[in-house]
């Protein structure tokens, strides 16, 4: 039988494990974006060497599972005199792996705004920097939205593989509830409620902004 | 063969010494990467402060790559195109792939362009896309750059549609706002490139209208247009383009339309044919239909 007692006992370890969840994620997407921009950059401007690394990075981030990438950070680096804690180890990773679908998403955008509006603003006279910043980029930002919040509620999911290296998530709160009293059914509740609780907002807060930015092109 | 080019140079230069030119585009030579033969081989015309110049000819014969090299959005390789005087393009062979020429922000709205596709700004309201570059570009002050706006916005018929969307607007409206977004600059001189071909019919009106009513108001103008009829009631000058060469030009609008002095410009404007009514027009054209 499902034991509420039981979720109301161990709940509070959830509320705990989202904050983890949460806090790995916010720094981790915070990483991805900025990795993301950095490398979209470089490869809608087109430099040379910098374009090469880039794509070698892209390849490597999509290519191998979030868990080995784990892995690599906690248990491979410190064989080469790298130790860093598990949390820094969670962020980087999740950035690592974020930060290659964060650069799809913004390319994609920053290459379907139409030749045609950067000549329009070469004909309004506006500098590189005021084509970058108030012609290309908002409109970049309207197209990439959709990619980009998807990319956010990805990566929080994803996060959940953290417990691997021993994080005190939601994910490992379900684990270790479940080793240790059997409540399989109880525990796995509690896991996906967190989750949507935590998800759902963000999920509608995504559609708001897909909306926002959404300037209706032909 | 020296001679000859020679007397070419001759013929074109023969119209151009312009001493009230505001547009002198003289010997341009325009050659794209890679590309057997030339765009332009040297073509020199110019269009006086106040007057419109009309660029007619057959597709693909260079009247908007013309347009683009002028605005300054496509290098060119010979040549020099002035402004009031000032050589502000010199061409360099070999610069193919230089890109848009680096020309000075106060340079370039200097020049005001109107594209074929009706592009505004899609995240910025009508009054926004207009204010944008006078505050941006020429510094002026919000308030000042909006109410030249409104006004530039009652004139093409617009004012009610000042805060909405570009995706609000028919393509005819946008193609309105695009022509006060390149006025608020005071453009010494005013590019359109092909500005009613992407819209439909019973929109094409209300935009030539706009234009009449600016050469009208003595606005210089470089006009491409595929519509004869505008052509000929706007022009001051005109020019024929065929595979990158002017082969024919005209002081005389009304007679190069109705009594075309040369072969190409007969050839040309045969389908475009004035003096006969469209009664007779259509009657061929079902014939050769029939016929087919």
């Amino acid at each position: 039988m499902f034991d509420w007692s039981f979720v109301s006992k161990y709940a509070p370890f959830f509320v705990n494990g989202a904050w983890m969840t949460l806090f790995i994620s916010v720094f981790g997407i915070a990483l991805a974006i900025l990795t993301g921009l950095v490398c979209a950059g470089i490869e809608t401007a087109k430099i040379p060497v910098l374009k090469q690394i880039t794509s070698v990075y892209i390849e490597i981030s999509r290519n191998t599972p979030l868990l080995v990438q784990l892995y690599f950070l906690y248990f491979g680096l410190p064989k080469i005199g790298f130790v860093w804690d598990a949390e820094t180890c969670a962020i980087i990773g999740l950035g690592f792996l974020g930060g290659s679908y964060m650069a799809e998403a913004m390319r994609a955008g920053l290459q379907s705004v139409p030749q045609i509006q950067r000549e329009n603003a070469y004909m309004l006279g506006f500098s590189k920097w005021q084509t970058l910043t108030r012609v290309v980029v908002p409109q970049a930002v309207g197209i990439s939205m959709p990619g980009v919040v998807a990319n956010v509620i990805f990566l929080i999911k994803e996060s959940s593989v953290v417990s691997a290296i021993a994080l005190a998530d939601v994910m490992y709160m379900a684990k270790d509830l479940m080793g240790m009293y059997y409540n399989t059914y109880e525990s796995l509740f509690m896991l996906i409620v967190t989750y949507l609780i935590i998800l759902l907002p963000i999920s509608i807060l995504g559609t708001w902004l897909e909306r926002r930015f959404d300037y209706a092109r032909r | 063969m020296t001679e000859q080019t020679v007397q070419v140079e001759t013929v074109q230069n023969r119209q151009t010494d312009d001493a009230a030119a505001m547009l002198q585009v003289t010997d341009l030579v325009k050659h794209y990467a890679g590309a057997e033969h030339n765009v332009f081989d040297g073509i020199s015309f110019s269009v006086p402060k106040g007057k419109v110049l009309v660029i007619v000819g057959p597709s693909g014969s260079g009247k908007s790559t013309l347009l683009r090299t002028i605005a300054g959005l496509e290098p060119i390789q010979g040549g020099t195109i002035s402004l009031d005087g000032q050589v502000i393009e010199t061409g360099k062979p070999g610069n193919e792939n230089s890109g848009r020429a680096k020309r000075p922000e106060a340079l370039r709205t200097k020049f005001g362009m109107v594209f074929q596709s009706y592009e505004l700004f899609p995240n910025k309201d009508v009054l926004g896309n207009i204010t944008m570059a006078p505050i941006l570009v020429q510094k002026r002050k919000k308030a000042e750059a909006e109410r030249e706006a409104m006004q530039l916005l009652e004139r093409v018929g617009l004012a009610d549609r000042a805060h909405a969307k570009p995706h609000e607007l028919s393509g005819g409206q946008r193609q309105r706002v695009a022509i006060c977004r390149a006025l608020i600059l005071h453009p010494e001189i005013l590019l359109l490139d092909e500005i009613t071909a992407a819209l439909d019919p019973e929109m094409v009106h209300e935009v030539l209208e706009v234009v009449v009513e600016l050469a009208d108001a003595g606005q210089t103008m470089l006009i491409v247009t595929h519509e004869m009829q505008f052509a000929r009631a706007i022009a001051d000058r005109v020019i024929l383009l065929a595979d990158g060469k002017i082969v024919d030009r005209s002081t005389d609008p009304e007679q190069f339309f109705t009594d075309p002095q040369t072969e190409r410009a007969k050839e040309f404007l045969h389908s475009f044919d004035f003096k006969r009514n469209r009664t007779e027009q259509a009657e061929e054209a079902l014939e050769r239909f029939d016929n087919e």
